[in-house]
């Protein structure tokens, strides 16, 4: 890469209105935008606001209709990922794109091997200190032949990033690398290894960020740009913006003060437990286990990576055997021999992997609500079809799902209105009276996040325990009466949040992560 | 997202799943019996399509067992050779139970279909070996209790002779029966939890697992039907053959296969129903006797054969699962 591009300052990329339609949708109108050397550009913007579309033409999957990419002040036609790598283009991708089985080495080097091969034959050697170089550039310290499915979650971010610099690495001009949510699904602690990655990144070249949360925007960008309805509404200096204003731009509507509907934090039966835990163990997983969640109380368990909550929250749903301690529900002694005996004495769970494992992409919207009861809809063990129609029209207006087709093939539906679908199945029965929601926000935008709040409101207010993992502090906060603290599959701390002394969100973090001093 | 909903509003009153693509078996049907009739003008008369309906009808039993079992993201490499076994079995039955033959042979199949299912779901080897040792089983066991040798029918062919020359309104009456087996697997898909368990657990089965569905229960089911539907082509088959032979309907694997595929069914699972598998079985016995009818050399019958499986898989295939497009 020449250094001279580097210094100047004329922008590295700039869009020039630049319109695309899908059908009779205008996914982008008129947009306008540019990356100056050595930036950080957040873009922000709620789900639909045509964040995606923006970022797969800077990438080159798909083409303007009208308007144009300019590369260095020239025209660039980014015809493919191919091309737009070529112009030094990378993007890391919001679902991870590496395949497991290939060693780190042959992920970073995918599709550019060619260099390690000799008379149509690998070497391994170059592989690996090719690899070993990109590693480096990204701070990661792991064995380029170690297997991919091997590393955390960041680590594999990490080698993502890694990735996309090998892929620009020809190009010969300075990077832009392109982070689409890389802060969705990370812990706090690796967010921070990110942030210092992003501010590595900057020195080589720049870097369009891509996240929901509005916090970390400004922290790690110089300038913002706010998406709404496929334009962009407003730019911003981040030193200059704060998170109020920056999400009345990106929701066009004020800032509720009552964002996680606090005043409906009503006391919850403290003395109706709904579920009861004792003493429960499952082995390397998590150890002797204690608490309870009672009718009408929303409960956080908090943690990082490895602390075991996830499959302590699976345990809780049958899918993990337990091999010491009990489970009371509604206080009856029980055991949870598989997810469907769960359900059967009623408990829902949903899924963090919404996609993978919430919901049923291809089957209609109806069809996916009474997935988990199908009975409410049937008579004599026959289905009437217009009853579940009607239902499904219901539960669309109480949820206010978008679009309201209840017919409609719910894999087609954004994020949040698919979570509010993947909640409402449980919603059905009477009978589900603890409800497991597995990081129920993740990738959500601030708007479809506001009415998951809404719907655990609701819920509690129902007389119903809510057990949440949730996406971040401030939400296990905003929303819970009381958080369990986990570390390394033992409970470290237990807080009551709408009492008079709250807990900070320091003190929580202290109790998650070892070697913390109070 | 929601573009193309407005345009194919009116389609989805029509089609099960709001697709053009669900025309395509029908499309492909027409044009091969017009281009047949184009050749052969006799091939449109009534007593050649009589004669082409009868034909279909092992086909298309067979592949309306073997949807369900593709709607799970499976296959049955053993339901014709489950067919032949039942043929053997039903020329003993009918000897010894009289009508409760036809009985024992339904069940017998249905169970053996059901044990299929119980590996693939419970002991989770992959449905393409478990059906392919199947396969060998039956065809052995046919082979071995009959000696190798066709065994004719005579006591008791009454109680299955009806359905081949019985005539119903000018078409015979197994040709009803199959009508009402299409509708009454068309009920049971739409109309009950069970049915619309297969395309949930075809499409998604780790999530239908999570929302405390019985995945593996539906996966028995779906091989129990592919079993029951061995049985019930098996009864057709010897009813028309007068005999019960190992390897009768061991030609009909690949056949039947072809016909759910080429009715739309997805070999990835979640997508197919009757009345497409319906047409399947239509075109692809349009194929085998239009093609002879049509004066092309027999050695050349498969190249067209061949052909059509592939360029109607390509034009009922769903990308959109492939695309970037969100």
């Amino acid at each position: 890469m020449t250094q001279n591009t580097l210094t100047s300052h004329q922008p590295l990329i700039e869009l020039r209105e630049v319109n695309k339609t899908f059908g009779a949708v205008a996914a982008l109108s008129n947009v306008s935008m540019e990356i100056r050397p050595h930036e950080v550009v957040g873009l922000i913007g709620e789900n639909g606001a045509g964040k995606s579309t923006l970022l797969k033409i800077m990438s080159g999957v798909y083409q303007p209709d009208t308007g144009a990419v300019l590369r260095d002040s020239k025209e660039a036609k980014l015809g493919s990922p191919r091309i737009a790598a070529q112009h030094g283009i990378g993007i890391v991708h919001q679902e991870q794109s590496l395949v497991p089985t290939l060693t780190v080495a042959e992920n970073i080097l995918l599709g550019n091997e060619k260099s390690s091969v000799k008379m149509g034959l690998m070497r391994w050697s170059s592989m690996r200190s090719k690899a070993r170089k990109f590693l480096e550039r990204v701070g990661l310290d792991v064995d380029p032949m170690a297997l991919t499915e091997a590393l955390s979650f960041a680590q594999r971010q990490m080698v993502e990033i890694a990735k996309a610099l090998a892929v620009i690495e020809d190009s010969g001009v300075a990077p832009v690398i392109i982070l689409d949510e890389p802060t969705s699904v990370l812990e706090a602690k690796d967010i921070a290894v990110l942030e210092a990655e992003v501010s590595n990144l900057k020195k080589l070249g720049s870097v369009i960020f891509i996240s929901h949360r509005l916090d970390e925007v400004l922290r790690m960008s110089d300038r913002v740009y706010v998406m709404r309805g496929g334009q962009i509404v407003a730019e911003r200096k981040a030193s200059e913006a704060d998170e109020e204003e920056l999400y009345r731009l990106m929701i066009g509507r004020e800032t509720s003060s009552t964002y996680y509907q606090e005043d409906r934090r009503v006391p919850y039966q403290a003395t109706k437990p709904m579920i009861e835990v004792n003493g429960l163990s499952v082995r390397g997983q998590f150890n002797d286990v204690s608490f309870a969640a009672h009718a009408g109380e929303a409960l956080s368990i908090v943690g990082v990576t490895g602390s075991g909550r996830e499959e302590l929250v699976r345990a809780l749903f049958g899918s993990e055997p337990c091999h010491q301690g009990s489970i009371s529900l509604r206080g009856k002694q029980t055991t949870f021999r598989s997810p469907r005996h769960a359900v059967a004495q009623g408990i829902g769970y949903i899924p963090a992997e919404r996609k993978a494992e919430g919901m049923v992409a291809g089957l209609s919207v109806e069809k996916n609500l009474v997935l988990a009861t199908p009975k409410v809809v049937t008579k004599f063990g026959v289905i009437d079809p217009r009853a579940r129609t009607k239902l499904a029209e219901k539960w669309i207006r109480d949820l206010s799902v978008r679009p309201q087709d209840p017919k409609a093939d719910l894999g087609r539906f954004s994020g949040g209105n698919q979570q509010k679908i993947v909640l409402g199945k449980w919603l059905l029965s009477e009978n589900q009276d603890v409800l497991i929601l597995d990081h129920p926000t993740r990738g959500l935008d601030p708007g479809a996040k506001e009415d998951v709040f809404r719907i655990v409101r609701d819920q509690c207010e129902a007389g119903k325990a809510v057990i949440i993992l949730p996406d971040t502090l401030e939400e296990a906060l905003g929303l819970s009466h009381n958080i369990l603290v986990m570390r390394d599959g033992k409970i470290t701390g237990r807080y009551t949040c709408d009492g008079e002394n709250p807990p900070t969100q320091t003190e929580l973090l202290g109790k998650m992560v070892a070697g913390h001093v109070d | 997202m929601s573009t193309d909903t407005l345009q194919r509003a009116p389609l989805r009153r029509i089609t099960a799943d709001g697709n053009w693509r669900s025309f395509v078996p029908v499309i492909v049907l027409i044009v091969f019996v017009a281009i047949i009739s184009a050749i052969e003008p006799t091939f449109i008369g009534a007593p050649s399509l009589k004669v082409l309906i009868d034909e279909s009808l092992p086909i298309l039993i067979l592949a309306l067992g073997q949807m369900p079992v593709l709607l799970v993201a499976s296959i049955d490499l053993s339901s014709a050779a489950l067919a032949s076994l039942g043929t053997i079995i039903l020329a003993h039955s009918l000897q010894s139970f009289g009508p409760g033959g036809l009985l024992a042979v339904l069940v017998l199949t249905t169970l053996a279909g059901a044990l299929n299912g119980f590996l693939v779901a419970v002991a989770q080897v992959p449905s393409f070996i478990v059906t392919l040792g199947a396969l060998g089983l039956w065809q052995a066991a046919a082979l071995i209790w009959s000696n190798a040798q066709t065994v004719p029918i005579s006591t008791g062919y009454e109680y299955i002779g009806w359905l081949v020359d019985q005539q119903l309104a000018g078409l015979t009456v197994g040709v009803w029966a199959c009508v009402v087996l299409v509708i009454l697997m068309s009920l049971f898909l739409y109309l009950t939890n069970a049915g619309q368990a297969l395309y949930a657990v075809g499409l998604n089965e780790r999530a239908t697992l999570l929302t405390g569905m019985a995945a593996r229960r539906t996966k028995i089911l779906a091989f129990a039907i592919s079993g029951l539907s061995a049985g019930l082509a098996s009864i057709l088959l010897a009813a028309k053959q007068y005999s019960a032979a190992p390897g009768l309907a061991d030609s009909l694997l690949l056949p039947c296969i072809a016909a759910a595929i080429i009715g739309g069914c997805a070999i990835t699972g979640g997508v197919g129903n009757p009345l497409g598998v319906l047409f399947g079985a239509l075109i692809l016995t349009v194929l085998r006797v239009g093609t002879t009818v049509a004066g092309v050399n027999p050695n050349a019958q498969q190249i067209i054969y061949g052909f059509t499986i592939i360029v109607a898989v390509a034009l009922t295939i769903d990308r959109r699962r492939f695309s970037y497009i969100k």
